[in-house]
């Protein structure tokens, strides 16, 4: 296949590179009105976007292969290769596309993408979900729907490996259905050290009534990496997001997320840990927004940061948008260092500067990995932030010990 | 209480407008070189001026209309404004100024006759599109303060004018402030020299009088080292069903520990409850801390205009320099409100504070958007934000949008946002005390915006208690 | 003084009162006990208009008027006074400023000139000195960041300066230490002047130590079961209230 780019593409252009049926014809409307992501996109304003559009790709072929049966569903270069017993993954087509999406790449990616990737979780099970992207210079584009039972609790274990994938663009995401009365618990690892593929995850979750979402991402990675996730909320629904970020080199990476109260009594809770080393960048915007429906939400949202690096760089957009009064809403955020008292508590008990910064940013850390309730999911995390910690290079506090 | 109650309670009459019976030389609508030239012409300006507008207006015909806002109005038709409208015969002294122009200031509570000058307040009152009277300005000028409209300070003041304007707000910053940098008619200039202390409040009083007028003044105010100078300007236009477009700038310079503390009241007419009628304001104004030390604060009390397009900002240049913003938006009625500030950390140790209170009632949207950057060479700046906004009815809209940007590894930056109604309980407690509901209602909002009302001069302080009371609470005074 | 007949209120669609019955007597304390969820704070909120309750039956009248249908403020300005449990903090309002604007609220309703600025410092200090309360609670704000013992002594300032006829205690004693309970006791009593009346509703008897009763009502099941002297006090602490009869059928 012939190389692509995705900038600069007309309309026409694309519905003929896309070969895309008249039934797509609707988001291919509304990936023209968003507009192929640029500086000027608001949601990839703090994301340097624009050389990943002006970049050549291959893309890789959808030739779906035999699942074979395994105790992780295992994606490969956007095709499923095992999945555990008991699970249901096939390809269809899915007609439940968000169209209030904010995200021009959410509809790109349905547009790129043949048949998604349906996975029903059925009953109260935890599954491992694991991508691993194997070729350089690619555009990898796929699509899952993932839905769970009514009344049921599950949990989704979210890994990457890409050891290979020099120059690549990943551009992934889920439509994800909490059903109701049900809850599931997404735990996203990205600690994958292959610092040349980039990743774009745009997400959309539909919470229904009474359903409880947990979105927790963990991401250590090395290389560019953004996710974008809209989340609806209907009524007596709860939403429950966790983003710990510690990265360094030229890393630059975040989150972009709305979450939108529809219905009554509605809450949601956000919370970002982001620990800044050498030249990272690190992104935190995220709106909350409570509809003229949604009465007696509660809408929390805090984001903290902590630049450790010379060159270190924070990039915060907490917002509020509402449009009703009878509601409970505030957000917080701070960048800064590590606390000068703190520091100066642990010196006194006779721990030295390095210990203590390090005691400290890992407290830091913990704050976050801590509230994941499984003691085992905890401690996978616990370890790969501190593998992440002091196996990388790039933390100034482990320099310093050398010298 | 039901929501009709707090309506009536919420929905203050616009006290102020009336309109006055003059003879004016107004220009007819429409916008091309020619507007231009004539505007230029009536103020019998230099060359150097004109041929500056005109650069702007080449500018501005290559710009679009920005919409990023969090706003929604109907289009605007520049070709439909009139761009000069002035009362006949220029005031050469205060026996010149129309009568029932000094009967219009009188009511809006500032005389600018001699016997009745307000003690301790130095007043430039602009009427429609030109200056119609400064007071105090003699006296300020022998302590070398200049404080005059900006048309005289073209004539009087050039090398301070070419040396200062578009230094802040460039020519080509944004739409509004291009268009005002082409057709701008009147506004103050001031200037502190150094080491001196203005010993009384500054002060300049708009007035939109005219029909399908738009207004575009600019100021322009320079604190020469180690001075001191507290500013305010005041607005209020007639009651009209059309939209009126009011597109200011203001530049603000502080040298070395220079300060200079800007206050706005802003009383624009706010338009009527389904939205039609006021006036449109796209303002920009933007203070430079050039000097190390130096301070320029912003306190502003918003509760006019159909659309406040605003975001008074601070560039922190110099060491140590502070910026500081204190905001009290109220929309009500239809209002729609995007307003906020940029602090942007260029100096070392900089710091900025930065406190928003944002009140919205019956169909009113109110946006609060800010900017704070520390940049990398900024070390040790630091920011705290406080954007609070207050709900009343569930018809409205509050709106909080932050960005805010660290570079710098000793930089530090605290923003809180809270999002609250009145709570049912507080009205109780309150009128369980013999208090009645709109008093109740009235002490609550008070105490919201406190922190905001006390970075006011006092006697501006007591103006704008007494505004709000007449926004937010109808008959109740 | 006041009269409670047949009083039948809701709090949301939850009937709380079922036909209540009481008469407050000029210059007499009356203590109302019960077990909790009787509904002896919806009784206090009845009384002064709280928007909670939903009156669906009965009368509350007040020297020989309903009240009923009056408004919170108006029922304050008749002069009855309640001291809330959990007083409510409202930021940025200043606590002096506050009770100025509600006692002249109340001078101009009873006809009396306002009390200048001044003149209302010099009352309030005398106030605060008297109850032992520090002068920043003149500058501080309503209620913003005071303590428990804080709160209940500020309700008992604003008693002492608005000068009510009716006083309704509502739980006054929860939260508070031994001394801190002592000193608002004190201050209640200095309040009693042979014509105005106490409602005192609480839990515990503790506080009868402090406030000497005349009169004790049990309120079970949103009604009054009995009601006697002070001697009551005692048999309900020994045999608790499961040993009362209800006397009201």
């Amino acid at each position: 296949m012939k190389p692509i780019t995705l900038q600069h593409k007309s309309k026409e252009e694309l519905r003929t590179l896309l070969k895309t049926s008249a039934k797509k014809d609707l988001l291919l409307e509304k990936f023209s009105e968003l507009d192929m992501p640029s500086t000027k996109s608001e949601a990839y304003r703090y994301f340097d976007i624009q050389p990943l559009m002006e970049q050549e790709y291959k893309t890789a072929a959808f030739i779906p292969r035999e699942i074979k049966e395994h105790d992780k569903i295992e994606i490969v270069d956007g095709i499923v290769k095992t999945a555990p017993k008991g699970i249901r993954v096939y390809y269809g087509t899915y007609d439940d596309v968000d169209m209030t999406h904010f995200d021009p790449l959410y509809y790109l990616g349905h547009l790129l993408t043949p048949a998604v990737i349906i996975i029903e979780l059925d009953g109260d099970i935890e599954v491992e979900l694991l991508h691993r992207f194997t070729k350089s210079q690619t555009l990898f584009a796929y699509r899952l729907v993932i839905k769970n039972q009514i009344n049921r609790h599950a949990t989704l274990y979210e890994t990457f490996e890409g050891k290979s994938a020099e120059r690549s663009l990943v551009l992934y995401g889920y439509d994800m259905h909490i059903a109701k009365d049900s809850s599931l618990r997404v735990l996203k690892n990205q600690t994958a050290y292959a610092p040349h593929y980039t990743m774009i995850a745009s997400h959309k979750i539909s919470v229904e009534k009474q359903a409880n979402m947990v979105f927790k991402s963990f991401d250590f990675g090395d290389a560019s990496a953004l996710t974008l996730l809209k989340v609806d909320l209907d009524t007596s629904a709860h939403m429950e997001a966790g983003h710990l970020l510690y990265i360094g080199g030229q890393a630059k990476r975040g989150i972009v997320s709305q979450i939108v109260h529809k219905g009554k009594h509605t809450s949601s809770h956000q919370e970002a840990k982001n620990i800044l080393d050498e030249n990272a960048r690190g992104i935190f915007d995220a709106l909350i927004k409570v509809e003229h429906t949604a009465k007696y939400t509660k809408a929390h949202q805090n984001s903290k940061a902590i630049l450790l690096g010379e060159n270190a760089h924070m990039v915060t957009k907490p917002q509020l948008e509402i449009y009703i009064d009878e509601l409970e809403a505030s957000h917080g955020a701070t960048t800064g260092q590590l606390d000068k008292k703190q520091l100066f508590y642990l010196q006194s008990r006779g721990i030295s500067q390095i210990d203590a910064e390090k005691m400290l940013v890992i407290a830091f850390a913990n704050t976050l990995i801590e509230k994941i309730k499984d003691t085992r999911n905890q401690e996978r995390i616990k370890m790969s932030f501190e593998e992440a910690f002091y196996a990388s290079n790039r933390t100034k506090l482990l320099k310093k010990t050398d010298q | 209480m039901p929501q009709k109650e707090i309506n009536k309670v919420v929905s203050g009459e616009y006290q102020l407008g009336f309109e006055v019976d003059i003879e004016t030389d107004t220009v007819p609508p429409g916008l091309d070189e020619n507007t231009i030239r004539f505007i230029s012409a009536k103020k019998n300006e230099p060359e150097w001026m004109t041929q500056l507008r005109l650069k702007a207006f080449k500018k501005w015909q290559t710009m679009a209309e920005p919409h990023w806002a969090h706003i929604t109005y109907a289009p605007i038709d520049y070709q439909a404004i009139s761009y000069f409208s002035a009362p006949k015969n220029p005031p050469q002294n205060l026996d010149d100024v129309d009568p029932k122009i000094l009967e219009a200031y009188a009511k809006l509570g500032i005389p600018l006759d001699e016997q009745k000058q307000l003690q301790g307040i130095a007043v430039d009152a602009v009427f429609d599109s030109v200056s119609v009277k400064t007071t105090y300005s003699e006296e300020l000028n022998k302590l070398g303060i200049i404080f005059c409209s900006i048309s005289e300070a073209i004539q009087e003041h050039p090398e301070l004018i070419k040396k200062y304007m578009h230094s802040v707000v460039p020519m080509n910053d944004n739409y509004f402030a291009t268009l005002n940098s082409a057709v701008f008619t009147d506004g103050t200039f001031v200037y502190i020299p150094k080491g001196v202390r203005c010993p009384m409040e500054l002060s300049t009083y708009f007035r939109i009088n005219a029909l399908n007028t738009g207004q575009f003044e600019r100021t322009l105010i320079v604190a020469d080292e180690g001075s001191y100078v507290s500013y305010n300007e005041g607005c209020s236009a007639p009651t009209r069903d059309e939209n009126q477009l009011h597109a200011a700038v203001v530049e603000l310079i502080a040298m070395k520990d220079a300060q200079i503390k800007y206050s706005t009241i802003q009383n624009w007419y706010p338009g009527d409850e389904t939205g039609k009628g006021g006036i449109f304001n796209f303002v920009t104004k933007r203070g430079l801390c050039q000097g190390d030390n130096s301070k320029i604060s912003w306190t502003q009390v918003e509760t006019g205009s159909a659309i406040t397009w605003k975001y008074p900002s601070c560039i922190l240049k110099g060491d140590h320099s502070v910026g500081e913003f204190y905001s009290v938006a109220v929309t009500t009625l239809a209002q729609q409100a995007d307003t906020g500030t940029k602090m942007i950390h260029l100096g070392k140790n900089t710091t900025s504070t930065i406190v928003s209170k944002g009140i919205s009632a019956m169909r009113g949207q109110n946006t609060y958007r800010g900017l704070v950057k520390i940049g990398a060479h900024a070390q040790g700046a630091r920011n705290f934000s406080q954007c609070d906004s207050l709900l009343i009815g569930s018809e409205c809209g509050a709106h909080t949008f932050p960005y805010l940007e660290c570079k710098d590894i000793k930089g530090y930056i605290e923003h809180e946002a809270t999002t609250s109604k009145i709570s049912d309980e507080q009205l109780f407690y309150l009128r369980q005390r013999g208090l009645s509901e709109e008093n109740a209602v009235s002490m609550i909002v008070h105490g919201f915006c406190k922190e905001v009302f006390g970075q006011l001069p006092m006697e501006y302080a007591v103006e704008a208690k007494a505004l709000l009371n007449l926004t937010l609470e109808g008959s109740v005074g | 003084m006041i009269q409670i007949e047949n009083l039948k209120a809701n709090i949301g669609s939850k009937e709380i009162l079922k036909g209540l019955n009481l008469i407050l007597e000029e210059g007499k304390v009356h203590a109302i006990m019960g077990p909790n969820g009787a509904g002896k704070s919806t009784l206090s909120k009845a009384i002064v208009g709280h928007y909670d309750i939903e009156v669906t039956g009965g009368d509350i009248t007040f020297k020989n008027h309903s009240i009923i249908k009056m408004k919170p403020e108006e029922r304050a300005l008749e002069g009855i006074f309640l001291s809330f449990q959990n007083p409510v903090e409202i930021p940025g309002v200043n606590n002096a400023y506050f009770l100025r604007t509600a006692l002249n609220a109340k001078r101009k309703h009873e006809g009396k000139e306002e009390l200048n600025a001044a003149e209302f410092l010099r009352l309030m200090k005398g106030h605060l000195e008297s109850l032992g309360m520090k002068s920043d609670m003149i500058s501080r704000s309503l209620n913003e960041g005071f303590s428990g013992g804080e709160k209940k002594r500020n309700e008992i300032l604003q008693m002492l300066i608005l000068e009510p006829e009716v006083i309704i205690l509502d739980e006054i004693d929860s939260g508070l230490d031994i001394d801190a309970l002592r000193a608002v006791c004190e201050g209640i009593n200095k309040m009693k002047n042979g014509k105005r009346s106490f409602l005192v509703i609480t839990h515990y008897s503790r506080i009868l130590d402090y406030i000497k009763p005349d009169y004790i009502h049990v309120l079970k099941e949103g009604r009054i079961i009995k009601t006697a002297g002070p001697e009551l006090v005692a048999q309900l602490e020994a045999e608790g209230y499961e040993s009362i009869k209800d006397e009201s059928i």
